[in-house]
């Protein structure tokens, strides 16, 4: 592996993370062009404690600098953050590579922020792709504001590659698997309220679908937290399911943007602390199920949702660029406002829409005799239904739209052509059509401004 | 509970979208958009790149030109448009990505051969909207710098999101093309090696002669400055043949290094046939392992060199392989440009062995074909068919044979061999209408002119993999091409019986296919195409009518199993001899004569094990003393993937899908053989044209299914009644579409097929035209049934035949525009078959009849599986109760009235029957065969 590696530069400063666990990240790295000398690397974050596999300092600078070849040839628009995916067998590594332009010393560089693991977690990391570019790509614009500033960037780099390494080591230990046995889940109860009640049950799920399949389950007794993520997590797709997250039985994990259910411990308290931002920053909107109190709260829609975010992130940024001092980093606890943005805390809302599609399928499934499988044809059967209808509305809307050439203007058609009157059930297969063919929502609801009470007054209209 | 900490205080109201210009803000290239253009138009995000559809790119890293594009996947220029290649090549092609020595290394006596794992990179151009998944790999070319080409596979998208999605996906299919082509590779390289030596060795004995000539010539005691000039020259040829002896050891060696990449393919079966091979190759490495063999040769007399040279390879005289191929004339090579030949480098084609290379290009081209398409549609559909295989139990109703798809995803994870498989992959990937036609013309042209001995064709299973032997490789396309000849006539034959002018071995053929094919329990006996006449199918239809009629009084009772724990019960209470023998003699028994005209239907069922049907109504089926099934659907599972009926122990393995008929009784069995020889009459009056997908042989396919979407759209905007009409065919009532013009029937049938339940495999529940008048036992097998309109003795005789069943069947006029049938006054279809539906496409259409169909699947399986509604309560409980609580269920918890509770009954039906077919000791369960008094209606336009 050390053989032919160019000596490591001694500029190249190190950070050890310590992280609970066994960490798959090999090493982070931050790298930049040198107009004069080429690729250098500038960090290095690796994880404290054994690993699956050893890489030394200047086997992982030679990686690093190894994302930057090529990259001279770069022509993206300014500001742009682009992705390259490496997996090197003879290295037996995989690198994530985030490739942008940042000022150092008054020049225009080549950056790339980089995160390395071993080829052998390819399986694992692939589900977790997204997430981790998302979180990166968001915690770069930070920095590029920082670098633009002539501040340090590493700092700003820390504040997402060290929760990015303890997310990954706890999807390691605690990460929902592929295959659910229906046994592990309330759909296994011998009669719907055994475990909870109908409509907490039912309420639930609903709003679990309308949100994407995006959850948090909250409660005191780990147990019966993860037996209610284990059966939202029968209603997700496999890679789905493999971003979701078991609750750890002694303390929680905090909680993790991007993950699709996970569940969250209260502390002794009996209450749990949701980071704000963190939540707003999920791809889609979350349910909020607290099985303590059988409460089921869901954020606004997609679309909706989609722009309070995008509205916060611009006021984050737009806080960090007026910040003047390096050592104002603004922490990611603060909720921040501007003269023309102020977000509304209150995100978590009752469960409005009713449907039918699931109060069906809860009322029907635990009719048939649990044990036998017959819950779970019956399961994979309900959701063969949802992802078809989901692809008869995007197809209906591609059709009607000219693929998105002309505005929407159908949606009472769309509603009874497809079956789909009630709210709730267009709110669930909206959904599943959003994860199909993302910004869906903003098209077909018109102004992505709308909120929740107006688009309801709209489909009201109907 | 949700915590704020740090909440800066709130200024003024929120005002969405207004905010003012701020001199402090952040520029836009240091924010985010707020209103980025996925919002105005989810399904611009990929069309701003210049290139219209996906595409495979192979570029090479030149060591003259440097990266340059050499081939494209479709091979038109339009896919790529005005997308530059060469600048594209030029980025994917400067990632450093080998990072390995390569060439001659300090301290080591000869140039090593790098063995470098591919590398698999994604990464993309976001201001040309141009993403790639690249799969770089080396070959090896003797006349390049280090003896190594860098070369790369791209799969070239605008969606960045569909290569990181499937990205294991590609990855396979990419590391499959590219062992093959390294394998391909490794073979040509081997060879020019082998070249390269005997050109070596034939200048080294020249040289050699010349220098003993001049030592002989000159004074013994001293050399001449060009005597030792040519010692100089032999000694550089015998450097150059001892390295290049250790690149052919090298090379040969190649399949024993440890791999590191663990995703790397690689086929077993060559890595099996590479051994035994290498060992053959190591053996000629001994031979040529003195390179002073062609001087020995000559001084024992038993060779001779000449300038023409092609006579002296003597080693290699012994094998037969090597004496069918031209034989390869040495060249002379002068010691000094040993290392500098021909700088024209090699191209793709050139450095790979044709075969090989073929085939890594079908694979290539079929990657590029099962890649093609929106993601979100590529995405359902894999996550279709896992949910498919999750609910075999009711797959059967509505849904595409999932056989094909299984093996499909076999295929992807199975690592498999290009050359040793592709060809026969190719045949199970692609349907055979598409390509078994031109498959054979292009595998024709592989073949070599000569016929081959038996004996070098078994010999080809030993083939290396380095094979040297240029016959056995020659050879292996002409075993293959036989193979695929019979295996697409076979499939060929299947199809036939759909198309003009079929020959009576073909007939025969599609006979067999049919009776391989079909799960249809008539179709046990072999037909005899000879006794296959009308007058004894009417004869025996007569029979039936009569026996029906014999049986009119027979209290019977309706003993039809409605659910599959009634069926059950029934086994169980005929093992116990409740049933009677009352009902071991009919085979069609009404209910109560007293209301013959009023009864509500009765159906053939069978009743196992006896196979005996029974009667009922079908819309009250009496109950009867139902045990409970403790066997999980899943158990059977495994029988019924395969439509196996029958008892499994009867089966010998050519006639799996026969059905045992020893125990049957007669009637069942005259049925049988009438059915088999309507299947005969079908086959060939149903020959006259291939316009239609349905029919005998002929698979159903996904494509099929939905060009008959849009047919079915077009009948439900057109015909008023069409809900009557589906109502029909989910309900398990024979839909007959009468009209004159072919093409017109036709079409419609196909559209009407998609809504026929448990059509068979190859739409065996379907006759798409029949130009003579059908019998009873025909409505008992067929549910659509499109019926030639003609003005002549056998029309009169088809229009008798209408009239005669018109009680039981419903007719759809395509020439008159009407309908007769019962009345529907359910709700259940009416989405389905809304004419006013504002659905615009053909294929939105059928995506809504999909998920319509999937819903009363899903209903008729929770129907046919909740216990207790089959079940009594207690002891007490008397079957009205059951009957009772089954039709509570239907009205109240699904909400269904009596026409919709009919069309779940039809489908709780057959998932029983399909269910317990083979469970139930080979009973020939026959299909539902229940007929509906009620009085018919003429619908019209």
């Amino acid at each position: 592996m050390s053989s032919g590696c160019p000596p490591q530069s001694p500029a190249v400063a190190k950070s050890e993370v310590a992280v609970e666990g066994e960490c798959p990240l090999l090493a982070a790295t931050f790298a930049y062009w040198d107009n004069i000398l080429g690729p250098r690397v500038r960090h290095i974050w690796a994880p404290k404690g054994d690993q699956l596999m050893f890489l030394s300092d200047g086997e992982v600078t030679f990686l690093a600098n190894h994302t930057l070849n090529g990259e001279i040839l770069r022509s993206a628009e300014c500001g742009a953050v682009d992705v390259k995916f490496f997996v090197l067998a003879e290295k037996g590594v995989i690198i994530v590579s985030l490739i942008f332009d940042g000022e150092l010393k008054g020049d225009k560089n080549t950056c790339a922020l980089s995160i390395i693991l071993p080829q052998t977690e390819l399986a694992f990391y692939l589900p977790l792709h997204t997430i981790c570019v998302e979180r990166l790509k968001h915690v770069i614009r930070k920095g590029r504001i920082w670098m633009q500033k002539g501040y340090n960037i590493i700092s700003v780099l820390s504040l997402e590659i060290v929760p990015i390494m303890e997310l990954l080591a706890s999807m390691k230990t605690h990460c929902v698997p592929e295959d659910i046995d229906i046994k592990d889940t309330v759909l296994n109860d011998d009669d719907i309220g055994d475990s909870c009640h109908e409509d907490f049950l039912h309420k639930a799920i609903s709003s679990h679908l309308q949100t994407c399949g995006c959850s948090i389950v909250v409660g005191s007794n780990p147990e019966k937290v993860n037996k209610i993520v284990r059966t939202l997590c029968l209603f997700l797709t496999p890679a789905e399911r493999k971003c979701s997250r078991l609750c750890r039985a002694d303390s929680s994990f905090k909680y993790d943007t991007g993950l699709f259910v996970q569940g969250l411990l209260k502390d002794s308290t009996g209450s749990f602390v949701l980071p704000f931002r963190q939540v707003l920053y999920s791809p889609y909107p979350t349910t909020h199920i607290d099985v303590d109190i059988n409460t089921v709260k869901q954020m606004p829609p997609c679309h909706e949702h989609t722009y309070n975010q995008r509205r916060y992130m611009r006021s984050e940024l737009s806080a960090l660029w007026k910040t003047d001092s390096e050592e104002d980093i603004p922490p990611d606890t603060v909720i921040h406002t501007d003269e023309t943005f102020t977000p509304d805390l209150n995100v978590f809302q009752d469960v409005m829409h009713t449907d039918t599609l699931v109060k069906s399928f809860i009322d029907e499934v635990f009719m048939l005799k649990p044990g036998l499988s017959l819950r779970s044809t019956y399961l994979a059967q309900f959701l063969l239904l949802l992802h078809r209808k989901a692809l008869t509305l995007l197809k209906y809307i591609e059709d009607e739209t000219q693929k998105g050439k002309k505005p929407f203007r159908s949606l009472r058609n769309l509603k009874n052509d497809l079956n789909l009157t009630m709210e709730g059930d267009l709110n669930i297969i909206m959904a599943f059509a959003e994860k199909l063919r993302a910004g869906l929502h903003s098209f077909v609801f018109g102004k992505p401004f709308y909120t929740s009470m107006q688009e309801r007054d709209v489909l009201m209209s109907f | 509970m949700i915590g704020s900490p740090d909440v800066v205080a709130f200024t003024k109201e929120d005002e969405y979208g207004q905010a003012n210009p701020d001199p402090w803000a952040v520029p836009e290239e240091f924010s985010v958009p707020l209103h980025p253009l996925a919002d105005s138009n989810p399904w611009a995000k990929t069309s701003y790149a210049k290139f219209t559809k996906d595409f495979i790119l192979i570029s090479e890293f030149s060591e003259q030109v440097g990266p340059q594009p050499l081939l494209t996947i479709p091979d038109d220029p339009k896919v790529c448009g005005t997308f530059d290649l060469n600048y594209f090549s030029l980025r994917i092609m400067s990632v450093d990505y080998q990072a390995s020595f390569v060439g001659h290394p300090p301290g080591s006596g000869y140039p090593r051969l790098s063995f470098v794992e591919d590398s698999r990179v994604v990464l993309g151009d976001s201001k040309e909207g141009a993403f790639a998944y690249v799969h770089h790999l080396t070959l090896y070319d003797l006349e390049a710098r280090g003896f190594v080409r860098p070369f790369c596979m791209a799969y070239v998208a605008a969606d960045e999101r569909k290569i990181m999605l499937q990205f294991q996906e590609l990855s396979l299919r990419f590391s499959q093309a590219s062992e093959c082509l390294k394998a391909g590779n490794r073979r040509a390289f081997a060879k020019e090696l082998q070249r390269k030596l005997q050109d070596l060795e034939y200048t080294h004995s020249v040289l050699q002669r010349e220098e003993g000539l001049q030592r002989e010539a000159g004074p013994q005691c001293m050399y001449s400055a060009h005597a030792v000039e040519k010692a100089n020259e032999l000694a550089n040829v015998e450097k150059s043949i001892y390295e290049h002896r250790d690149l052919l050891r090298q090379i040969s060696s190649y399949h024993r290094r440890p791999r590191r990449d663990p995703h790397a393919v690689t086929c077993q079966k060559c890595m099996t046939e590479c051994l035994s091979e290498c060992e053959e190759l190591l053996d000629k490495y001994v031979k040529l392992a003195n390179p002073f063999s062609y001087c020995e040769k000559e001084e024992d007399g038993q060779g001779q060199f000449d300038d023409e040279g092609g006579e002296e390879e003597a080693d290699e005289e012994d094998d037969e392989g090597v004496k069918r191929r031209p034989s390869y004339t040495p060249q002379l090579i002068k010691a000094k440009s040993a290392k500098c030949f021909d700088k024209r480098l090699k191209t793709l084609q050139e450095l790979c062995d044709e075969t090989f290379y073929d085939a890594t290009l079908e694979l290539l081209k079929e990657t590029e074909r099962s890649f093609r398409g929106d993601l979100c549609y590529l995405h359902t559909r894999r996550l279709d068919k896992a949910l498919r295989r999750k609910q075999r139990v009711a797959n059967f109703l509505f849904e595409e044979d999932l056989g094909n798809d299984d093996e499909d995803e076999a295929e992807t994870v199975r690592p498999f061999c290009a050359v040793n498989h592709a060809i026969d992959s190719c045949i199970l990937l692609n349907p055979p209408p598409i390509v078994l036609g031109p498959e054979p013309l292009e595998l024709d042209a592989l073949e070599p002119p000569e016929p081959l001995d038996p004996t070098s064709e078994t010999s080809h299973t030993q083939e290396s993999e380095l094979g040297l032997g240029e016959s056995h490789l020659e050879s292996s396309p002409s075993d293959q091409t036989l193979e695929t000849q019979e295996s697409s006539e076979e499939t060929k034959g299947s199809f036939s019986s759909d198309k003009s002018g079929v020959g009576p071995s073909e007939k025969q053929q599609s006979l067999t296919s049919m009776k391989s094919e079909a799960p249809d329990p008539d179709s046990d006996l072999t037909p005899d195409p000879d006794h296959n006449t009308d007058l004894e199918r009417e004869s025996s239809s007569e029979e039936m009518e009569t026996t029906a009629g014999d049986d009119e009084g027979d209290d019977g009772g309706d003993q039809t199993p409605v659910s599959l724990l009634e069926v059950v019960s029934e086994l169980k209470a005929s093992g116990e001899d409740e049933c009677g023998g009352g009902n071991e003699s009919d085979l069609l028994v009404p209910i109560d004569t007293a209301c013959c005209m009023a009864q509500e239907g009765f159906l053939y069922e069978a009743s196992a094990p006896e196979t005996m049907p029974c009667l009922r109504q079908s819309s009250h089926p009496p109950p009867s003393p139902t045990p409970v099934v403790n066997q999980e659907p899943q158990a059977l599972l495994p029988l019924q993937d395969d439509y196996t009926v029958g008892s499994p122990c009867l089966e010998s393995p050519a006639t799996g899908l026969e059905l045992p008929v020893g125990h049957l009784g007669d009637a069942v069995s005259r049925t049988s053989a009438e059915d088999g020889s309507d299947c005969t009459m079908s086959a060939s009056t149903g020959s006259d044209r291939a316009a239609s997908p349905l029919g005998y042989g002929g698979v159903l396919t996904l494509c099929h299914r939905k060009k008959a979407g849009q047919g079915a759209l077009r009948f439900v905007r057109q015909y008023p009644f069409a809900m009557q009409a589906l109502w029909c065919l989910l309900s398990g009532r024979t839909l007959v579409v009468l009209g004159a013009d072919e093409g017109r029937v036709r079409r419609l049938v196909a559209a009407l097929a998609l809504f026929v339940p448990a059509p068979g495999k190859c739409g065996e529940r379907v006759q798409a035209w029949l130009s003579c008048p059908f019998t009873l036992t025909d409505l008992q097998r067929w549910k659509l049934i499109g019926l030639q309109r003609v003005a002549s003795p056998v029309g009169s005789s088809m229009l008798y035949s209408l009239s005669r069943y018109s009680r039981y069947i419903s007719i759809l006029d395509a020439d008159q525009k009407t309908l007769r049938c019962p009345p529907y006054r359910g709700q259940l279809l009416a989405n389905v078959a809304d004419h006013r539906t504002y659905i615009r496409r053909g294929s939105t259409y059928f995506l809504h009849i999909q998920s319509t169909l999937c819903h009363l699947a899903a209903k008729a399986f929770l129907f046919t599986f909740t216990h207790h509604l089959h079940l009594p309560v207690s002891a007490t409980e008397g079957p009205e109760v059951v009957e009772g609580r089954r039709r509570c269920f239907l009205q109240e918890q699904l909400g269904l009235g009596e026409e919709d509770s009919q069309i779940l009954l039809y489908l709780s039906q057959l998932i029983t029957q399909q269910y317990l077919q083979p469970a139930s000791g080979g009973s020939a369960a026959a299909p539902c065969f229940s007929f509906n008094y009620t009085t018919s209606v003429l619908y019209k336009i």
